[in-house]
């Protein structure tokens, strides 16, 4: 034991001086023979820190320094090509310069040390990487960037064989004098050069273990842009077609791109290969991975496009469906619910909530926004969350309620998916939406998507029916049922031959929706028009039994309302001519006869009347004019010549209302409108003249004036109601806070049919306006009556 | 000038001639119907008594059968007879 230590002893000491001289000098001395010797001995361990630093020193001191100013030793004027020959050139002389160290055995055999967990090759190469690229050098980036979309474009070019699918292609072809591949003229193509250059420069880094640190982050770029250039152009602004087909389709072009990956990792795969299968790199799981990044590429690049015009594919939804599913498709894959609902409702607000847009307008879109939404989002939160500025907005525009309601009986021009979502209605499903609580399997419970608005309704609240959300926009139904009562009754009123099947089925889609009890008003309104022509048959009936002289003087029709079941009419005071008003007690007295001890209560300013108009050399028959038009023409008929003021006084209605009436007249060239304010019937009006007067635009008046209050003039008879609750209590209280007065009016104030909630800023605005007024006095936030009263 | 009427289309609302506006039982009106009723006017009509006052007819009736002892009008308390 004691002797064999001593002889090797002396052999020991001498190796190991001429390891460490060797490893001291620049030069390279052989290492082998004294390193066996260490090896023998099992010291050759300690050796692997002075190695690391020699390795250190070198490097630091000499390599990498003229790593550097090799890849910048040519200046600028070098072309593409040169500068792909420096580079290659730049990582051969870094691997010349270590690759007799890192060949040494030392590396390839030593055994680490147990308690090192990495080897000592390993440790060598991050000392390396440690040294070179401890600081972010855009020249190098730049260069190795370049010589990738190079290489890239000429694999492209040669594999593409057709005319390629490489991101430079149009280059070809016309331009024949430029090589697609490289961009320079054909006679000077170096094509092949780069693609063995690619090879090469593969070979040292991976040598070198650099590839993945050198080469990641340029063919990171180089993909990215390329799957946005190939997006960019197959599908921005095309909504119609699936490109997540056609990409993943089109796999031969990702294969293609796959097959330049293969080149630029290859050598990295053959030493994974020889590495053997416990090699955490093996060549297909490099692929591999990078067939998942490129995925992920797509994906996120196809979901940052689509949500920059999420806008434009939903204002285009019906035909845009693709779009949404591929989008739903990435979206999934990538974490980008909140950048698309933020972007949504940016778009949202900046283009369509603004008062430049008719609100009918913004209904369409927020109608094909809750049909894509719920495509793209099956949970509903998106849709609840991007839309809430359209429903905040919404409610805000007065003539919403019209135009929904509008839309719903298909009256409006723009929306008529209003009217088809309404005929579709199946009242199964919308049972199922209202009740089922817990009917649904405990099992197939998922929980909203992060986020979700915490609310209390919950998923199952939710709702994707479209008539719903646009009804719920008020949070009432009252509101839409009032409207839509107005909206029936003008239609009813302006009808004239008491036809009422399309009114009837829109009732009875109603009834589905909001429940037969909210309808109920309507179907008496519809009850009324059936009863009225009944009543109007068995009146002619009667008087047809009369003599010639007993004839009525007129033949007049009535519609009887229920006046408890329609919406408040307007009243308006017109006198009728006689010969009118006698037709219609006559027609009262029948009617009285018909019902025992019910009268009627006309309503002269409605209706129509379809008259002839006989004048001298003309006759204009058939016009259908509203009651004050007939009565207007009528006392034309017994004075040729009248005034303003006569003829208000006559009809017992204001000037102004008069004179906008006659307008129609006017138009018609009928009557003629002279000095003073005379208006003189025109007996032999040539037709030129009449002409004229049609190019005349005088204001005629003739949109339909709608026959009921406006939701407006409603609401301020209530809140003439509520002012004599409030003085009232003001009168008891001394004073009150607006949110007592509030509370007390929900409290105290009954509902009528027509009930609607009043929050509390349109009573503030109102106790402000009366404020003004000088009816009340608000200070500190207690209201009070003015002392005077 | 001579204008010939074709046709004129009014509109009223049809009231019954009572001396009240609401039923003194229902407190509806009594243009509109009673609770029970959907539909005003010849489905719910209106009966008058001998006293001179009025329901609906669903009211009274109501009122009378639930009446043990003697059916008085709800109004005055006078016996009540309908008018015929």
């Amino acid at each position: 034991m004691e002797s064999s230590d001593s002889t090797l002893n002396l052999s020991l000491s001498e190796a190991w001086d001429s390891a460490t001289k060797a490893l001291l000098s620049p030069s390279s001395l052989p290492l082998s023979d004294s390193l066996s010797v260490l090896r023998a001995h099992g010291v050759e361990c300690y050796l692997g820190g002075f190695l690391l630093e020699a390795l250190q020193m070198r490097l630091s001191e000499s390599v990498v320094p003229e790593f550097w100013s090799g890849l910048k030793l040519p200046e600028n004027d070098v072309d593409e090509r040169g500068r792909a020959g420096v580079l290659v050139s730049a990582f051969q002389t870094l691997l010349d310069r270590l690759d007799p160290l890192l060949r040494e055995s030392l590396f390839g055999s030593a055994q680490a040390p147990v308690s090192a967990p990495v080897s000592l090759s390993d440790r060598a190469h991050t000392v390396i990487r440690a040294l070179l690229l401890s600081r972010p050098c855009p020249e190098l980036e730049e260069r190795v960037l370049e010589f990738y979309s190079r290489t890239f474009s000429v694999y492209m070019r040669q594999e593409g064989g057709e005319g390629g699918e490489g991101p430079e292609e149009g280059a070809d072809g016309q331009e024949g004098a430029l090589c697609a591949g490289c961009a320079v003229p054909t006679d000077q193509c170096w094509c092949r050069e780069a693609l063995e250059q690619l090879q090469r420069l593969s070979h040292i880094l991976c040598k070198l273990q650099l590839l993945e640190w050198v080469s990641s982050k340029a063919v990171t770029q180089i993909l990215h842009k390329l799957i946005e250039q190939r997006m960019e152009r197959h599908c921005r602004g095309e909504y119609e077609r699936s490109f997540l087909m056609d990409f993943q389709e089109v796999n031969d072009w990702l294969e293609q791109v796959l097959g330049w990956l293969r080149k630029v990792f290859s050598s990295e795969a053959d030493r994974g290969l020889s590495m053997g299968a416990g090699s955490p790199l093996g060549a297909s799981s490099v692929l591999k991975q990078w067939r998942c990044h490129m995925h992920q590429f797509f994906c996120r690049i196809y979901v940052n496009m689509r949500i920059e015009e999420l806008f434009s594919i939903i204002r285009d939804f019906p035909e845009s469906k693709p779009a949404i599913e591929d989008l739903k498709f990435c979206l999934e894959r990538t974490n980008q619910r909140q950048q698309l609902l933020t972007s949504l409702k940016t778009a949202f607000e900046s283009r369509l909530l603004h008062p430049g847009v008719h609100t009918s307008d913004i209904l369409t879109v927020y109608i094909s926004a809750i049909k894509a939404l719920r495509e793209l989002d099956p949970s509903m939160v998106i849709l609840q969350v991007a839309c809430q500025p359209i429903r905040k907005y919404l409610r805000t525009r007065e003539d919403t309620v019209r135009q929904i309601v509008a839309g719903l009986t298909g009256d409006a021009e723009g929306c008529t998916d209003l009217a088809s979502e309404l005929s579709r209605g199946d009242p199964v499903t919308l049972e199922l939406q209202e009740s089922d609580e817990e009917g649904t399997d405990p099992e197939e419970w998922t929980p909203d998507p992060t986020d979700a608005v915490p609310d209390k309704s919950g998923p199952k609240r939710r709702s994707s029916d479209i008539i719903s959300l646009l009804v719920s926009i008020y949070g009432s139904k009252d509101i839409f049922i009032d409207e839509y009562r107005a909206v029936l009754a003008d239609r009813l009123l302006h009808q004239l031959n008491y036809s009422t099947a399309r009114e009837i089925r829109n009732v009875e889609l109603l009834k589905l929706r909001f429940g037969e009890s909210h309808m109920h008003y309507c179907e008496v309104m519809l009850k009324d028009m059936a009863d009225s022509r009944r009543i109007n048959g068995n009146v002619r009936e009667e008087e047809s039994r009369l003599n010639k002289e007993e004839q009525p003087s007129l033949p007049l029709s009535a519609i009887i309302l229920s006046s408890e079941f329609w919406p408040t009419l307007k009243e308006e005071k017109l006198e009728l001519p006689p010969v009118v008003n006698r037709a219609m007690e006559e027609y009262t007295h029948r009617y009285e006869k018909l019902k025992a001890m019910r009268t009627l209560s006309w309503k002269p300013h409605l209706g129509s009347v379809t008259l002839d108009v006989e004048l001298e050399d003309r006759t204009i028959t058939n016009l259908t004019v509203s009651p004050i038009h007939a009565a207007i023409i009528l006392h034309f008929q017994d004075k040729s010549e009248w005034s303003l003021e006569e003829l208000s006084a006559q009809l017992g209605a204001p000037r102004d209302l008069v004179h906008r009436k006659l307008a129609l007249w006017q138009q018609q060239g009928v009557l003629r409108e002279e000095a003073g304010g005379r208006y003189s019937v025109m007996e032999t009006g040539s037709s030129r003249e009449k002409l004229e007067r049609g190019v005349m635009l005088i204001d005629s008046d003739e949109e339909r004036d709608s026959n009921t209050t406006t939701q407006s003039e409603q609401r301020e008879e209530k809140l003439q109601l509520f002012w004599a609750y409030i003085q009232a209590m003001l009168t008891n209280l001394d004073s009150m806070t607006l949110e007592r007065i509030h509370s007390m009016l929900r409290m105290f104030v009954a509902t009528g049919p027509v009930v609607t909630e009043m929050d509390v800023e349109e009573l503030e605005a109102f106790l402000q306006r009366k404020v003004r007024e000088h009816q009340l006095i608000g200070s500190a936030g207690v209201y009070r009556l003015p002392k005077s009263k | 000038m001579k204008v010939k009427i074709r046709q004129w289309n009014g509109v009223a609302s049809w009231l019954w001639v009572a001396n009240d506006e609401n039923c003194g039982i229902c407190r509806m009106p009594f243009n509109g119907c009673c609770p029970d009723c959907k539909v005003p006017g010849d489905d719910c009509p209106l009966v008058w008594g001998q006293c001179s006052h009025c329901f609906h007819m669903h009211c009274i009736l109501k009122w009378l059968n639930s009446q043990q002892v003697q059916q008085q009008c709800p109004m005055c308390r006078q016996e009540w007879k309908f008018k015929e």
